[in-house]
C-alpha cells in the first residue's frame, strides 16, 4: 500500500479517538445505591411481565400486577417515578449484579445461595409450589412423576425443589413461564410445575388444568437489591412495613389475590 | 471495575458444558447435513431453464431466508405441537429450512460459474444428462463454493444457539443454566464463546484444508 | 387481518418501531465502525491494523446471543456503568454487525486493481487523494449487495434481542401471545412482517447498487 505512513497514524489516532468517545458515553453512572437513584430522578425495577399476578400485561399491554404495585409504592417512598424493566427468571439476579436495575421484584424466592449474589429484603409473599396438569391426567402428586416430563423455568428455585421432590422426573426448563405453560398446553409436558399463585393465575382462565397434590415446597419471596445496598434494602423494608400498618398491603394483595393475605409479613417493632 | 473472578463454578459444571457442546456439534452437524441435502436441491432448480422451477426455487429462498431464525425456532416448535416432535427435531428443522436457502443461493450461484461451454463439450462427448451434472458440473461447482459453504457451516454453528430458546439442551441454554445456579454471568459467557470460537475455526478451516479446496476463488454469495 | 392482531396492533406496532429502530442503530454505528475496522487492516496500519483483524476474528466467531448477553450482563458488571436492555442491544449489534461489515468492505478494497492506483497517481494526486477520491468510493460501490445482504441479516437478528427482554417486534408478539395464547396467528403475521421489511431493505439495495454503476 503507497499511502503515507503518517496519514495511516492520522486514522489511527481517529480510530482511538472514537473508541475513547465510545467509551466516555457508556460510563456515565457507576456508583450506586439511594442517591444516585434521587440523582437520576427514577427508579429502576426489574419486573416480569408474563407471570400473573405478580407482573404480566394487562389488555392494553401495560405491565402491572402485585410486585408492581408495591414497587411503585417504594418509589413513592424515595420521591421519584419508577421506570420498569423487563426480566425473566435467568435474566433477573445478572441484571441487579451488573447495576443494570436498582430493584428486581420479580416472584423471586429469597435462598441461601442467592443472598451470596444480591440482597433481599423482608420477605413480602410466601408462596408455595405446586403441580399442574391435564385435567383426567393420572399425575396425582409428585410421587407419580417418574419418568414424566415437568416443565419448569431456567433458573429458579422451583427447578432445584422438583429434582429433589421427584428425581426420577424429566425436567423441560424455559426461560419465561410462557414457554413452560405452553409445553404443557401442547403436550409436550405432562405438568407443570409453579408458584401455586401463579399457577392458579393459569388455571382460572383454563378450566381443562388442575392443580393436583400438596404444595411441596414454602417459597419466600423477597424484593433483590444489590450486594451491599443496604439503604435501598431498609428503605424496602420500611416501606413494607408502612404499608402493611396503613392496611394499604391488605388492599393490594386482595386486589390481586381476591383474598385477605393469611398471615401478617414480618414487623418490626 | 469492582469485579472478580471466579473460574471454580465453570470448572465444577465442566460435565454441563460437555454435554451441551456435543448437543451443539450433534445439532450442527445434523441440520448441516439436511441443509446441503436440500439447499443444492432447491439450488439447482434455481440454476435450471425450468421457469416455474425457477419461480418455486426464488419463493422459497426468499420466504426462508427473510424470516427471522428465532422465529423458525418458534414457529416450528410451537406450530408443529401436534406431533410432539421433541424440541431437537424442530430446532434441526428451523435450521435446516432457514440455512438451506443460504445454501441454495451459494449453490445457484456456484453452477453460474461452471461455464456452459463445459457443460457443452461434455454433452458432445455422449455423456447422459445426469452424468454431465455429477460429474462435471457438480465438482467443479463445489470447489469453487467451498469457501461459502464453510463461513456458512461457521454460520450454522453459531446460529444452533438460538435453540436454547426452546428448551434444546445445547451449550447456550447449559449456559443459561450454570449462570442460574452460581451467577457467574461474565466466566461463563467468556467461556462458552471461546468454546463457539474453537469450534467455529475448527470447522472453517477444516473445510477449507480437504484436498483442492485451498485457494478456491470465492464465489460473491451473500451467506 | 385476525382479530387478535387488530387489538393488539398499537402495542406490535410499537414493537415493529423499535425493530426498526434497533436495526437504522446497527446499521448507521455498524457501517461507521465497520468501514474504520476494514481501512485499519486494508492500510496495515501498525498495531490498530493486527486489532482489527483480531476483533473481527473473535466476533465472527461467536453467537449473537452470546454477544447480547455479553453487552446486557458482563460489560456494565466488568466496567461498572448501567444499561438498559435497549442500549445493550443497540450495542451489542453495532459491535456484531461492524465485524461483517469489515469484512465484506476489506474484500471491496482488495478487489480494485492497482492498476487504478497507479493511474490515480500518474495524474498527480497524492497518495491519500487516490485512496479516498478513487479506491475508497469504487470499493463502496463494489461492496453494496453484500453490505445490504448483512442489513438484511442484522434487521433479521434484531429478533434475538427479545431474548434480553427488548419489546421488539419479535418480543412483543411473544408477549401478547402470553396472554392471547395464539402462537400459529401471532407468529406466522410476525414471520410474514419480518419477509416484508426485509424485502423492502433487500430491494433498496439491489436499486442502490443498479443507481451506482457508472455509465458508458
Amino acid at each position: 500500500m503507497i499511502i503515507s505512513r503518517r496519514r495511516a497514524t492520522g486514522l489511527g489516532a481517529v480510530a482511538v479517538a472514537l473508541l475513547a468517545f465510545g467509551g466516555t458515553a457508556l460510563a456515565q453512572e457507576s456508583g450506586s445505591g439511594l442517591q444516585a437513584i434521587k440523582d437520576r430522578g427514577m427508579l429502576v425495577a426489574g419486573v416480569k411481565f408474563d407471570t400473573p399476578p405478580f407482573g404480566f400485561l394487562d389488555e392494553s399491554n401495560e405491565p402491572v400486577g402485585f410486585d408492581l404495585d408495591l414497587v411503585t409504592k417504594v418509589a413513592e417512598k424515595i420521591g421519584v417515578p419508577v421506570e420498569f424493566t423487563k426480566v425473566t427468571s435467568p435474566t433477573r439476579i445478572p441484571l441487579l449484579v451488573s447495576g443494570n436495575v436498582d430493584l428486581v421484584a420479580a416472584s423471586m424466592t429469597h435462598t441461601i445461595e442467592r443472598d451470596k449474589a444480591i440482597d433481599f429484603s423482608i420477605t413480602y409473599y410466601t408462596g408455595g409450589q405446586a403441580l399442574m396438569v391435564k385435567s383426567g391426567s393420572d399425575i396425582g402428586s409428585t410421587g407419580d412423576l417418574a419418568g414424566k416430563t415437568v416443565a419448569v423455568q431456567q433458573g429458579t428455585t422451583l427447578e432445584k425443589n422438583l429434582a429433589e421432590a421427584a428425581p426420577d422426573a424429566e425436567l423441560l426448563a424455559f426461560k419465561d413461564y410462557n414457554s413452560a405453560w405452553l409445553a404443557l398446553v401442547q403436550g409436550r409436558a405432562d405438568a407443570l410445575t409453579g408458584s401455586l399463585n401463579i399457577l392458579q393465575g393459569f388455571a382460572k382462565d383454563n378450566s381443562d388444568y388442575v392443580i393436583v397434590g400438596e404444595m411441596f415446597s414454602t417459597e419466600p419471596f423477597g424484593m433483590g437489591v444489590k450486594q451491599g445496598d443496604s439503604e435501598l434494602r431498609d428503605l424496602v423494608n420500611e416501606t413494607l412495613q408502612e404499608l402493611w400498618r396503613s392496611g394499604e398491603y391488605q388492599t393490594i394483595y386482595a386486589k390481586w389475590f381476591g383474598e385477605e393475605p393469611r398471615a401478617p409479613i414480618e414487623l418490626w417493632p | 471495575m469492582d469485579y472478580t473472578f471466579d473460574w471454580s463454578p465453570i470448572w465444577n459444571n465442566r460435565d454441563l458444558i460437555a454435554e451441551g457442546l456435543l448437543i451443539t456439534i450433534a445439532l450442527s452437524l445434523v441440520a448441516l447435513v439436511f441443509a446441503l441435502v436440500v439447499g443444492v436441491l432447491v439450488g439447482t432448480v434455481s440454476a435450471s431453464k425450468s421457469r416455474i422451477g425457477r419461480l418455486v426455487a426464488g419463493v422459497f429462498v426468499e420466504c426462508m431466508r427473510n424470516v427471522p431464525l428465532l422465529i423458525h425456532m418458534y414457529f416450528w416448535y410451537m406450530a408443529l405441537a401436534f406431533l410432539r416432535l421433541p424440541a431437537f427435531s424442530c430446532a434441526v428443522l428451523g435450521l435446516t429450512l432457514y440455512s438451506s436457502a443460504y445454501v441454495a443461493e451459494v449453490v445457484r450461484a456456484g453452477i453460474g460459474g461452471v461455464s456452459r461451454g463445459q457443460t457443452q463439450a461434455a454433452q458432445a462427448t455422449g455423456l447422459s444428462p445426469l452424468k454431465v451434472r455429477f460429474l462435471i458440473v457438480y465438482p467443479q461447482a463445489l470447489r469453487n463454493i467451498a469457501p461459502s459453504l464453510a463461513s456458512l457451516s461457521s454460520q450454522l454453528i453459531k446460529d444452533s444457539s438460538l435453540a436454547s430458546v426452546i428448551a434444546v439442551g445445547e451449550l447456550t441454554y447449559q449456559a443459561g443454566a450454570i449462570e442460574g445456579q452460581t451467577f457467574r454471568t461474565f466466566e461463563v459467557y467468556i467461556t462458552i464463546a471461546l468454546l463457539y470460537l474453537a469450534l467455529v475455526l475448527c470447522v472453517s478451516r477444516g473445510i477449507l484444508a480437504l484436498p483442492g479446496m485451498r485457494h478456491a476463488p470465492r464465489v460473491a454469495a451473500d451467506a | 387481518m385476525p382479530d387478535v392482531i387488530l387489538k393488539n396492533l398499537p402495542f406490535l406496532m410499537s414493537g415493529l418501531g423499535n425493530t426498526l429502530l434497533l436495526a437504522f442503530i446497527g446499521i448507521v454505528g455498524g457501517t461507521a465502525t465497520g468501514l474504520i475496522l476494514a481501512i485499519l487492516r486494508h492500510l496495515r496500519v501498525p498495531v490498530l491494523g493486527r486489532v482489527a483483524l483480531l476483533y473481527t476474528e473473535i466476533v465472527r466467531g461467536i453467537p449473537l446471543l452470546v454477544m447480547l448477553f455479553i453487552c446486557y450482563f458482563a460489560l456494565p458488571a466488568l466496567f461498572g456503568y448501567r444499561s438498559g436492555a435497549f442500549q445493550a442491544s443497540a450495542l451489542g449489534f453495532v459491535l456484531f454487525i461492524a465485524a461483517y461489515l469489515a469484512e465484506e468492505f476489506r474484500s471491496g478494497l482488495r478487489s480494485i486493481r492497482t492498476g487504478l492506483e497507479q493511474a490515480g497517481l500518474a495524474t498527480g494526486l497524492r497518495p491519500a487523494q487516490v485512496f479516498r477520491l478513487i479506491i475508497l468510493p469504487q470499493a463502496l460501490r463494489r461492496s453494496v449487495p453484500p453490505v445490504f445482504s448483512q442489513y438484511v441479516r442484522l434487521l433479521k437478528f434484531t429478533s434475538v434481542a427479545s431474548v434480553i427482554g427488548v419489546s421488539e417486534l419479535t418480543g412483543s408478539a411473544l408477549l401478547v401471545n402470553a396472554r392471547e395464547f395464539e402462537p400459529v396467528i401471532i407468529l406466522t403475521m410476525t414471520a410474514l412482517t419480518y419477509l416484508v421489511i426485509c424485502s423492502i431493505l433487500s430491494f433498496i439495495g439491489r436499486v442502490l447498487y443498479a443507481q451506482l454503476q457508472i455509465r458508458t
